[in-house]
């Protein structure tokens, strides 16, 4: 397995230079000229083209695609145009809360996704079996925004028990996470329950109950490890849905995360910022794919890659 | 299933027990279908939505664009049962009208996203080899576009309009059916029918359509459920951000997202879309559970 | 028998909600004309502000804070601590805390001294003369005087430094060749210092408003990375920046003027206004800006909050592009005017608090002359209309933001256009999107009307004009969409700038304001206040027209 994780690791580079010149290409074929946005409303075309210049955005792509290749080489990921600080600068700080965050909800959303999940499936058709479907098409229909507010409503303003936003103590965390998490968690309910139901009714599941086990055993250890790679698959895949729901958290409470920085780097055409951000994503999503892919290996022992 | 002759056991058998008829599978299929009560709320729910759709404009109590000043965000009332919005509009009749616009954009993203997904993950899972390196890949960097990017990059290159956002949307249901369908592709082949239907020189398409295909259904039902709601709440997403179709349309997403400032003075211009959504999203679902189940051989 | 009970049941349901809905009476259903209220604006409640600018007034006025650290959460971001590189006006109100200006503008909105005692203007208007403070020291214990602030000057200039500043100083021309506007920085003694302009610029005073001065020993040890170490002589001294968060600073206590009461002042970052909201309610935050309109009600309980509202100096109005085959004719674009119902407009879009415009510039700036009103009279709209031979209408495009609030402005507008018969595209874009469009050459310029609006920061008729309305500013020079072009008028405004003296100024702007009203290049909307809440413990915290706060006198009660 070790080998496969190397060889995984190494083609991964590949993948990621391409990616990174999607990037580029993608970014810089959205209309929008982040001169003018700079230079603000009461510049003149002079102002603007000096804006320009300053900017190396009067260089053919080409020479920029270069400059942008060997800055990623040498670290230098060039200067963010709000305010000229790096872009790594810019960056490394809103780090941690999105990355805390993120693991925070993520926690919670599978634990309880999960088990959800699991006892749906086993008490199916009885009255848990509905209230958690309930709850589950809840997290997905109801909008981040509202179900942030209505949070905040209650038990910031009305009840006094957590702050309005922020990450300043545990209690902070708890509100946020709720609401990042809540459509995960749903998915893998969903996810877990449909699954479980199929793989319970599997002959080795009848035939492991004729043996006389007790049925925790008979639903964990063979329905759901069963499961566990279609649910490990479907996880994730919502991880990378995880930066939509980070946004929409951050937002309503008031988190300097990267994904507020990504859509505020957006609306500015904030070019390079926005590149170095897609990157890490990129870069995220792969060494997340790994992961899945290797549990897979540690799940079930029979799925080896050569 | 093959079907008995019922002559030959009936008539060799009068005397004794009848044996149970065989009926035709369609009426099996109804017949169980009908025993999961909460599919069939779901679908008389959904054959709702579709006949607003269809009649909304000339049933609805008020013109859906009528602007009336002097009465903006009024809460339900005799006149307005649903209240009015923040330009006086009859919030019942907006939603009813923008049932057209909301389910047509949803579905059609989501049939048209679910279409091309499993056609590449089909692909992907039988064939194997550099094709489904190629799939995964290509999928894989559709993943790691956050989908706000995405739409934003797609709307902003395409310009705003209908079919833009439904293109947007249908792009993002891709990929994870792509994926979902491969894996099941892969369970599939590897089972002793195909195994017999290739050894007796079926094409491959033929091998794929008609064989590892009815295989996936089960997966297929559930994500495309799951999804239609997520293309509903997609679209408002980005009605929100302000991609959406024409603005002035009522739709029921963009009306969710418009009513956002107003949470504490006046809830009822969220709620109502809100619940709206949510029975949808409900329906769909369980709906996909029934279908699921009563194709399921094991239950009965 | 359960499933079929449940069947009817909801097939009874669902042929209710239909026969409510047709039996609900359909309105009348001919164009979907909105009923809009009449002149006065005598139905909904209007914008009730008291005279002290209440709109809410806290009933507890005895409450006091837990603490004495300040916390103001605004909607926006602090993109820079640099003074010399600001894009936003939350930006320019965090360093206000930490710098200060030869000049500033007082609580009337009129030119006061701040680090300068006073000033002289000569007689050719080309030679500012500025007495300085004295005994004024930097956070960092360096001296303020004349040299201070020619060296901020000459950082400012210098091109290596890339600073956005540089453009008031510094006007680059099409070919690219510079003009500077300052001809020599004097420093004659420590508390003197003069500058030459090379032409009469009558904003020139107003421009140094904006300009910092930052402790040239700082500038030497930091270079640009002074934005991450303000060093400068105002109230409070810099403690950290973290950008996207929070901003924080801490009472100068060796302050050279009134010292204010607060240990602490926390400017917070807080995106969503229901977030802003709920922040006051608990207490998290002291003040809260912007405060949209349509939270108002919510904080109508709380006993200590207070919501206020004070004048603005942004104009909010759609440009007509005059070049458009249907927009070319003036009895058009009058009955357009007229068709627009800006009392409706300021009621629906800022719940009353704001004026309909009543010329092309907010009443904050200086020279403002009210207009003859457009009164909304859609009989008189329509004869235009049909005098210009449109009387079936015509299809045009809106451009605009795509935030809630522009799109809630594009559709008031649609629908009041409607009424004459014209049919209206709205399309919301993103502002980089919608500048590209915007900034092309005339030939491929496709713009109908745009929705947008514009804040002078320097408070003057020129900065609220020149950019959108003369005429040699057509895109991609500059703003003026609506591609006006009317010499008396760009002579009004030339004559404005070169002199200086404030008699003629009235005279001049006054008639420059006729002309651009009469022309009707825009559609007048209107200009919306200043809103902002506060708990009532707090004092000495307001904001300026500009969207500036200002909380150098900021007092908790304790």
């Amino acid at each position: 397995m070790g080998r496969y994780a190397i060889k995984r690791i190494l083609s991964a580079i590949p993948l990621l230079i391409v990616i990174s010149f999607l990037i580029f290409m993608f970014i810089h074929m959205i209309p929008g000229d982040p001169a003018r946005q700079i230079a603000g409303q009461d510049a003149t075309k002079a102002d603007v083209e000096l804006v320009r210049e300053q900017l190396g955005l009067n260089d053919p792509l080409l020479v920029q695609y270069g400059k942008y290749m060997k800055g990623l080489f040498t670290g230098d990921l060039g200067l963010s145009v709000k305010n000229g600080k790096t872009v790594v600068q810019t960056i490394i700080p809103r780090l941690k809360p999105t990355i805390m965050l993120t693991v925070c909800s993520m926690i919670w959303a599978v634990i309880i996704g999960v088990s959800l999940g699991i006892v749906s499936a086993v008490m199916q058709g009885r009255a848990f079996d509905y209230i958690a479907m309930l709850i589950a098409i809840s997290g997905i229909s109801l909008p981040g925004f509202w179900l942030g507010l209505e949070l905040i409503q209650l038990f910031s303003v009305g009840l006094g028990w957590f702050p309005t936003g922020g990450l300043a103590s545990w209690r902070a965390y708890v509100l946020p996470s709720l609401t990042e998490g809540a459509g995960i968690m749903a998915i893998l309910a969903r996810f877990t329950r449909s699954s479980m139901l199929e793989t319970m009714r599997e002959d080795y599941v009848r035939t492991a109950r004729a043996k006389g086990l007790g049925e925790f055993l008979v639903v964990m250890r063979h329905a759901f490890k069963n499961s566990l790679i279609e649910i490990v698959t479907v996880g994730g895949l919502q991880v990378g849905g995880l930066l939509s729901g980070s946004v929409m958290a951050e937002t309503v409470f008031s988190i300097p995360g990267v994904g507020r920085l990504l859509v505020d780097s957006i609306n500015f055409r904030d070019y390079k910022v926005v590149q170095a951000l897609l990157l890490f994503f990129a870069l995220e999503y792969i060494i997340i794919n790994l992961i899945v892919d290797l549990l897979y290996g540690v799940i079930n022992p029979k799925v080896r890659y050569s | 299933m093959s079907d008995i002759d019922k002559n030959t056991s009936v008539n060799q058998f009068e005397d004794a027990e009848a044996l149970p008829v065989q009926k035709s599978r369609r009426k099996e299929f109804v017949q169980k279908f009908l025993k999961r009560k909460t599919a069939v709320i779901s679908l008389f729910f959904i054959v709702l939505l579709l006949l607003a759709a269809v009649s909304g404009s000339f049933v609805a109590p008020y013109d859906a664009d009528q602007a009336d000043y002097n009465s903006i965000l009024q809460g339900p009332s005799s006149a307005h049962i649903w209240g009015t919005d923040e330009f006086g509009r009859d919030i019942f009749s907006r939603l009813l009208v923008g049932t057209r616009l909301s389910l047509a954009s949803a579905l059609s993203a989501t049939i048209v996203g679910t279409a091309l997904g499993i056609i590449l993950g089909l692909i992907a899972g039988y064939y194997g080899g550099w094709i489904d390196s190629l799939i995964m890949r290509i999928c894989d960097i559709l993943f790691s576009f956050p989908d706000i990017l995405l739409a934003i990059a797609i709307v902003a290159i395409l310009g705003p309009g209908i079919t833009n956002v439904i293109i947007a949307v249908a792009v993002f249901t891709v990929p994870s059916f792509a994926r979902i369908i491969r894996s099941a592709t892969i369970s599939v082949k590897e089972s002793l029918y195909v195994e017999v239907a290739r050894s007796i020189g079926c094409k491959n398409w033929r091998i794929l359509w008609i064989h590892v295909f009815p295989g996936t259904i089960q997966s297929v039902i559930v994500n495309f459920t799951m999804r239609v709601g997520t293309a509903i709440l997609a679209a408002s997403s980005l009605s929100f951000l302000g991609f959406g179709a024409n603005v002035t349309q009522p739709d029921w997403g963009a009306m969710l997202s418009q009513g956002r400032n107003y949470l504490n003075t006046a809830p009822h211009i969220v709620l109502f879309p809100g619940i709206l959504i949510f029975l949808t999203v409900l329906a769909f679902n369980l709906l996909g559970d029934g279908l699921r189940d009563t194709l399921d051989p094991r239950m009965n | 028998m359960k499933n079929y009970k449940k069947v009817i049941s909801v097939l009874l349901a669902g042929t209710m909600m239909f026969s409510l809905a047709a039996c609900g009476g359909k309105k009348d259903n001919n164009s979907s004309s909105a009923n809009s209220s009449s002149q006065d604006a005598s139905t909904a409640e209007n914008g009730k502000v008291d005279k002290d600018g209440y709109i809410v007034k806290a009933k507890n006025t005895d409450s006091k804070s837990k603490d004495n650290d300040l916390v103001i959460a605004i909607e926006g971001s602090v993109s820079s601590m640099d003074p010399a590189n600001i894009p936003d006006t939350n930006a320019i109100s965090a360093t206000r805390g930490v710098y200060e200006n030869l000049v500033k503008f007082d609580e009337n909105n009129e030119i006061a001294g701040q680090l300068a005692k006073d000033w002289e203007i000569s007689d050719d208007s080309l030679t500012y003369t500025f007495h300085l403070n004295e005994g004024i020291k930097f956070h960092d214990g360096t001296d303020f005087d004349s040299e201070a602030v020619k060296a901020n000057y000459d950082r400012v200039v210098d091109k290596n430094n890339d600073l956005r500043q540089r453009r008031t100083f510094i006007v680059t021309n099409d070919d690219g060749s510079e003009e500077p506007r300052v001809a020599s920085v004097e420093t004659p003694d420590p508390n003197t210092v003069m500058f030459k302009l090379t032409k009469p610029w009558s904003p020139f005073i107003n421009r140094l408003t904006q300009f910092c001065i930052i402790s040239p020993a700082a500038l030497a040890q930091y270079g640009n990375d002074i934005m991450n170490h303000p060093v400068g002589t105002g109230p409070y001294t810099f403690v950290e920046w973290e950008e996207g968060d929070h901003t924080t600073l801490k009472r100068n206590d060796n302050y050279w003027g009134d010292k204010p009461g607060v240990d602490t002042v926390t400017i917070k970052e807080a995106p969503e206004a229901g977030t802003r909201t709920a922040m006051l309610q608990t207490g998290e935050a002291d003040f809260v800006y912007p405060m949209p309109v349509d939270q108002i009600k919510a904080v109508e309980g709380t006993d200590d909050l207070s919501v206020k509202a004070s004048d603005s100096n942004i104009m909010r109005y759609v440009t007509l592009n005059m070049d458009q085959p249907e927009l070319k004719d003036l009895k058009v674009r009058k009955a357009m005017n007229l068709a627009i119902d800006k009392n409706a407009y300021v009621q629906l879009m800022y719940s009353g608090y704001g004026k309909p415009a009543s010329s092309v510039v907010p009443e904050s700036i200086s020279g403002y002359v009210e207009q003859p009103a457009y009164k909304y009279d859609l009989n008189e709209a329509k004869a235009l209309m049909k005098e210009a031979g449109y009387e079936d209408g015509f299809k045009l495009t809106l451009w605009g933001d795509n935030t809630t609030q522009e799109i809630k402005g594009m559709t008031f507008i649609k629908q009041q256009l409607q009424q004459i018969g014209i049919e209206v595209d709205v399309m919301p874009m993103e502002p980089a999107t919608i500048n590209d469009k915007i900034y092309v050459d005339k030939e491929e310029s496709k713009i109908n009307m745009w929705y947008v609006n514009w804040s002078a920061s320097d408070f003057t008729m020129d900065g609220s004009l020149r950019s959108l309305l003369y005429s040699t500013m057509c895109p991609p020079v500059s703003a003026n969409t609506a591609y006006y072009n009317n010499k008396d008028f760009d002579k009004d405004l030339d004559e404005g700038l070169s002199n200086a003296d404030p008699e003629d100024q009235k005279k001049i702007y006054a008639d420059a304001q006729e002309r651009a009203w009469k022309d009707c290049p825009w559609l007048f909307l209107g200009n919306d206040q200043v809103i902002f809440a506060e708990k009532s413990y707090l004092s000495g915290v307001y904001v300026s027209p500009d969207g500036a706060f200002n909380f150098a006198d900021a007092k908790l009660a304790q």
